[in-house]
């Protein structure tokens, strides 16, 4: 699996954890050199103190070239384990006498003490002119050289060998500790780190629970909030925008799509979903339905007489009187060019047939004003008149049967309502 | 053939004779070196003198070694000053005495000057330091054995630090 198809609440995770393993590994590297170093050094100024320690008596054994003193002496460097040789070597680097550890190998602290002796041979100007001794780690063992200064002059040098147990111990001790503390460190940046990554995930996915919520239920209405002063806060700013956008948006649509741009009553598709609703109600409920389908008297000559213009105020002004008249449970809808349908629910034809002819007698009266100076338009309109407990939830025999009854008002002079008969 | 052989044994006893002297002319150039080392490792009363005397009393195994070893030496700070003496009385104010005194009472008495006038004593002579001489020097198988008569030492007002102790084998007392 790729870093890209993680998720992000586990490239948190991984992000802040590698990031504090970074930190981790350089600090306990770093650390890990300086105890290296401060060990060094440590081993090296105790085995030197040693080498000073003993130098003291020995020097007189030197000077007295009492070997069988100096060995003696030498001998007493058995208490301490880590030693694994001395050396005394007199002014021409000859030895004079020497320690072995038992405990040391024998060709082994040969080769070391050839090694320390070469190297004693280059630092000769050190040892006898500056009168300074050195000392260093090698690989198996570490060693001091002290110069045996005697009256001012150094009368020879003084070579301890150590081995590198001690050393070994401390820094394996050092690393244990350091891994421990790493992975206990780990653990701990572990858990912060699935604690802190709730401070980033929790808002996405508090916006993405959201956007699943508005997918699933379409609504817009909802919004979201957060406490936090940062950038989420300007996304859940910009997300609230953005869905009130949405929301307007889907508003404008949703009466584009319902409305009748021109009067603003609703079209025609609006009007056969309402009608289907109810009489789909009013067969289950067993409830009268009523149906009025209005057409403007002579529009076509309103239309050729006065210009569209003159045409589309008389529809808006229909429309308005309409609208007026109705009963508040009624819906008025535009269904065609000059056709309005008025759907009464819970309407038998009495009432019905009472509703279509106020709405009539109200355009009746209507004046429609066709511009300043000329005497205000009238028109008339028909109407048919249908109302029944529908026997089918198919609406189109109800429609059919209002246009028929619309036909035959237009048919019998116009200006009147006619309801539906069966013939 | 009997010559042949006394000329063999001739040569042997010369080569000996000549490694014999060899090792004792090293030894001698040791005990040269080790008279000055040893005044470092001493403290002797001031005198307010303001050099560095070492008196050889008696027969002078050094040659001119001495003289050679110490021209524009300092010890303590001193320069050294090297003196020879064939009697007690010519020994003077010494701060340190080398005794090749082959008589025992003459050497005794070297011994007791010393004590007295608070002057490091050191002879290679044999029971040197169980008869109150301070420091006694031998030479065995090529090793340096180094005797300090410590009680002696005291009486005289000399210390003699640690380190040298601590080589040297040390008598109390002083035998009868």
């Amino acid at each position: 699996m790729k870093f890209s198809d993680l998720s992000i609440r586990l490239k948190l995770v991984a992000l802040l954890g590698v990031s504090a393993a970074m930190a981790l590994v350089v600090s306990a590297i770093l650390s890990l050199v300086l105890t290296v170093l401060s060990v060094r050094d440590e081993s090296l100024r105790h085995l030197r103190q040693t080498a000073d320690i003993a130098q003291d008596n020995l020097t007189a054994t030197l000077a007295f070239r009492d070997n069988a003193s100096a060995t003696r002496m030498l001998a007493s460097l058995a208490s301490n384990p880590r030693i694994l040789a001395a050396l005394i070597s007199d002014d021409e680097l000859q030895p004079f006498s020497t320690y072995v550890s038992p405990a040391a190998s024998q060709p082994d602290v040969a080769a070391y003490l050839a090694q320390v002796a070469a190297l004693a041979k280059e630092r000769h100007k050190q040892l006898h002119v500056e009168r300074e001794g050195f000392a260093s780690i090698a690989y198996g063992y570490m060693f001091a050289v002290n110069p045996i200064v005697f009256d001012g002059k150094t009368i020879g040098t003084l070579t301890l060998l150590s081995d590198n147990v001690i050393l070994k111990e401390r820094i394996s001790a050092f690393v244990l500790m350091q891994v421990l503390v790493s992975v206990l460190t780990l653990v701990i940046i572990a858990f912060i780190s699935i604690r802190l990554q709730r401070v980033f995930t929790t808002p996405i996915f508090h916006i993405i629970e959201t956007i699943r919520t508005i997918a699933q239920t379409k609504n817009y209405t909802v919004s979201v909030n957060t406490i936090q002063n940062d950038e989420f806060k300007v996304l859940y700013s910009h997300f609230n925008d953005m869905i009130a956008e949405i929301r307007e948006r889907d508003s404008q649509l949703s009466r584009l799509a319902t409305t009748d741009p021109l009067t603003g009553l609703a079209n025609r598709r609006n009007a056969m979903e309402v009608m289907q609703t109810m009489v789909t109600r009013a067969r289950r409920k067993q409830e009268p339905f009523g149906l009025v389908m209005f057409d403007i008297d002579h529009f076509k000559r309103v239309n050729d007489q006065y210009g569209h213009p003159v045409g589309d105020a008389v529809l808006k002004a229909v429309a308005a009187t309409l609208t007026r008249a109705a009963r508040e449970i009624d819906l008025v809808a535009r269904i065609g060019g000059e056709e309005f349908l008025v759907l009464c629910d819970n309407s038998d034809l009495k009432a019905t047939q009472h509703i279509a002819e106020r709405m009539r007698a109200a355009i009746e009266q209507t004046e429609v004003f066709c511009g300043s100076g000329t005497t205000p338009l009238k028109v008339t309109a028909s109407a048919g008149v249908y109302a029944s407990i529908p026997e089918s939830e198919d609406f189109e025999v109800s429609l059919a049967r209002v246009d028929a009854a619309l036909y035959r008002a237009k048919e019998t002079g116009r200006n009147k309502t006619v309801n539906w008969e069966e013939e | 053939m009997k010559n042949k052989v006394w000329v063999w044994m001739l040569l042997l006893a010369a080569q000996l004779c000549s490694g014999v002297a060899m090792a004792s002319q090293e030894e001698n150039k040791l005990m040269a070196v080790f008279l000055g080392r040893f005044a470092s490792y001493i403290e002797l009363p001031d005198r307010g003198s303001k050099h560095f005397v070492i008196t050889l009393i008696d027969e002078n195994p050094f040659g001119s070694l001495l003289d050679d070893l110490y021209l524009g030496k300092q010890i303590n700070g001193k320069p050294v000053v090297i003196r020879y003496a064939t009697k007690i009385e010519d020994i003077g104010q010494s701060d340190l005495l080398f005794i090749t005194l082959v008589n025992p009472r003459t050497r005794q008495e070297a011994i007791d000057y010393g004590a007295k006038n608070s002057i490091l004593t050191i002879s290679t002579a044999m029971g040197f330091a169980e008869r109150g001489g301070i420091i006694q020097l031998d030479f065995l198988q090529q090793q340096t054995r180094i005797k300090i008569n410590h009680t002696a030492a005291l009486k005289s007002n000399i210390r003699i630090g640690a380190p040298l102790l601590s080589l040297a084998t040390v008598v109390k007392g002083v035998a009868p």
